[in-house]
């Protein structure tokens, strides 16, 4: 080991003291920074990620949608389950209704599920609190947890559906009666925009209320573990006749990841300035030392130490609370992740604000996703601030002319 | 040239104090033999520690040369050629005593066991073999210092520099210093330069020289 790594280690953790306080502190200052980065970070990746995962859940990673209706619904399905890389379709009809039940009105999406199909690409399953999804038929519904709720409606209820071409057949002043519908289920997939909107029926049901016949609004797809959804979607549209067009769920959602993805950014670098401060710290401490240190600075010298090793020897030690403080931050930031659920629901509790919580948040957990890419940047740059941090103590130790230095009093 | 391990001559150095040109060296020469002691005396601000600095090459003198073993001043070499003793006696308070004389030889390369062999018998011919582990606050100034002459001699060099080395100890432990000091450098026929005010101390060296007013006789 070079001196100067030896002597930049015992400077900052000196033979016989047991809890090194000055070290500590600059650490300190560099972990919070690293674990409040890693914290914000993962929990905004999280957003991404649970929304991910809910969609591709709910509607698979990739959905074949027609500027009409889509007549074919089965020649259709037949040419997607073709394409490789496919390994489930389903067709879908979805579309605004009003329900009232109770007396009370809501205005969902009405999603008809082909049954026999959807298990293919859809994890339906999980999010059902209540029932099962093969208690559907078409005189049945699973309501969100949400709508269900705004309805005061609960499983054994009766309600009512209108559909828009109700309306549209008022105008033509025939009568066409509301379809009834059991509640037969609830669900709640943990996304407020998800839940507040939807009801589940059969696809046979939906067809009828939308007078479509065998047509269908889109097919929903799954890929097979590894293939890309961009991949699947240049597939697809190769093969796919001329106003069919397959999006994959990026694409869809394109502009809230987009939004999701930039305030992430935002808050990096503005949570960065916490290292920062923390590395104006470490090097103040730094520069403290090097006039502390200027008779030891100039005995180096008179022991054969090249100005070169001397800065060298600040700079170890500001890398030296880099690494540290990052390593410490990193795992602080890890283990606040793993318990966040509780502090959120402890001060939400503590604050009597569960509800609150509930209605504004997109989410019933507070979801966390740590990507590496994100993890690598943060500890990169927590290093690499930190140890330029260095550069000015160790430019003002390696100045000193060690004649001077041995002189100062 | 000369097989001196230290030479210097015609030294010259000015120092600019405020618009006043203060010559503290005229035209120094001073040569010194392999194994032996020279004391050096003059009164304060004679320009004593100035010398010294120049003869460790820790500073240039205005005109004039040095040579070490024949060769110019290189820091590369200073290491191995030289160690020095400070009237302060600058030990890294981080390190221990042993640590402390260890350091010189890290100057050089990571310490080989031989070092580390070397580190003890030196502090325990220092007296110091039960301190080893104690801190430079945990000593007194006798064993201070003794810590230093040890870590300058760490690496057995040709030539020590001693700079009024007994000036911050009371009389009897600067005898003791200054008595050590010559026996390990006869020992190990090192060199040794001893700047000091002590007339009995300067006695005990091959050749007493005096500085004054910028020339050393
Ligand atoms: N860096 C410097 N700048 C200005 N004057 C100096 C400097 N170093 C030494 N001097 C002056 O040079 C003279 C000799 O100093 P020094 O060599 O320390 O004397 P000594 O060691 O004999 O007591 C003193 O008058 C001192 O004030
Ligand atoms: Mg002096």
């Amino acid at each position: 080991m070079p001196w100067y790594f030896y002597l930049a280690l015992k400077q900052l953790f000196p033979t016989g003291r047991k809890f090194p306080f000055f070290t500590a502190i600059s650490v300190m200052g560099v972990a919070l920074g690293v674990g409040v980065l890693v914290i914000v970070t993962s929990v905004m990746g999280g957003f991404g990620y649970e929304l991910r995962r809910m969609i591709v859940q709910t509607d698979g990673e990739v959905q074949v949608k027609s500027r009409a209706i889509m007549d074919d619904a089965p020649g259709m399905l037949r040419t997607v389950r073709a394409i490789p890389g496919v390994v489930g379709a389903t067709p879908y009809v979805a579309g605004p209704v009003m329900v009232l039940a109770n007396g009370h009105p809501a205005f969902p999406m009405f999603r008809g599920l082909d049954l026999e199909t959807v298990e293919g690409v859809a994890n339906l399953g999980r999010f059902i609190r209540i029932g099962r999804l093969q208690d559907l038929d078409d005189d049945a519904v699973i309501l969100s947890t949400e709508v269900a709720q705004q309805l005061g409606a609960t499983p054994g209820d009766s309600i009512e559906i209108y559909s828009p071409l109700l309306i549209e057949k008022l105008k033509s002043d025939e009568i066409f009666l509301p379809r009834r519908f059991k509640v037969v289920g609830l669900f709640e997939i943990g996304h407020q925009h998800l839940d507040s909107t939807t009801i589940y029926g059969t696809i046979r049901a939906a067809q009828e209320l939308y007078g479509l016949g065998q047509g269908a609004h889109g097919i929903n797809v799954r890929l097979q573990p590894g293939v890309t959804e961009d991949e699947a979607v240049v597939r697809l549209n190769r093969v796919l006749p001329p106003g069919t067009q397959a999006f994959s769920w990026m694409q869809s959602w394109e502009s809230f990841l987009w939004v999701l993805n930039l305030e992430k950014t935002i808050n990096f670098f503005l949570l960065l300035f916490i290292v920062i401060i923390a590395a104006f710290s470490v090097m103040s401490s730094l520069l403290i030392s090097v006039v502390r240190k200027t008779r030891e600075i100039g005995l180096l010298g008179a022991l054969g130490a090249k100005p070169r090793e001397v800065a060298l020897c600040f700079c170890v030690q500001a890398f030296i609370i880099g690494t540290t403080g990052t390593a410490i931050g990193v795992g602080l930031g890890f283990g606040v992740l793993a318990i966040r659920n509780h502090l959120v629901h402890g001060i939400a509790g503590f604050l009597n604000r569960e509800d609150t919580l509930k209605q504004f948040y997109q989410f019933t957990n507070l979801p966390a996703h740590t990507e590496l890419s994100d993890l690598v940047f943060t500890v990169v740059a927590a290093i690499v601030i930190s140890t330029l941090a260095g550069l000015l103590p160790a430019w003002r130790a390696a100045r000193l002319k060690p004649v001077e230095a041995l002189r100062s009093e | 040239m000369s097989n001196a391990v230290l030479a210097g001559r015609a030294l010259a150095k000015t120092y600019l104090s405020g618009d006043r040109r203060i010559a503290v060296l005229r035209e120094v020469s001073l040569e010194v033999a392999a194994g032996e002691s020279v004391s050096i005396r003059g009164e304060s601000g004679s320009g004593k520690s100035t010398l010294l600095n120049l003869l460790s090459g820790l500073d240039a003198p205005d005109s004039g040369t040095i040579e070490w073993g024949g060769a110019a001043p290189a820091v590369d070499r200073r290491a191995k050629f030289l160690g020095m003793v400070f009237q302060s006696f600058y030990l890294i308070p981080e390190l221990n005593a042993e640590q402390n004389v260890l350091m010189a030889a890290r100057m050089v390369r990571t310490p080989t066991a031989a070092a580390r062999a070397r580190t003890k018998e030196l502090l325990a011919r220092v007296g110091l073999a039960e301190r080893a582990t104690h801190l430079p606050a945990q000593l007194s100034g006798g064993e201070r210092q003794r810590v230093a002459v040890a870590r300058a001699l760490l690496n057995s060099p040709q030539l020590l520099l001693a700079d009024e080395p007994t000036g911050n100890l009371d009389e009897q432990t600067g005898n003791a210093v200054v008595e050590l000091l010559l026996e390990l450098c006869r020992e190990s026929r090192t060199a040794l330069v001893l700047v000091t005010h002590n007339a009995a101390h300067a006695q005990k060296t091959s050749r007493g020289l005096f500085l004054h007013e910028g020339v050393l006789r």
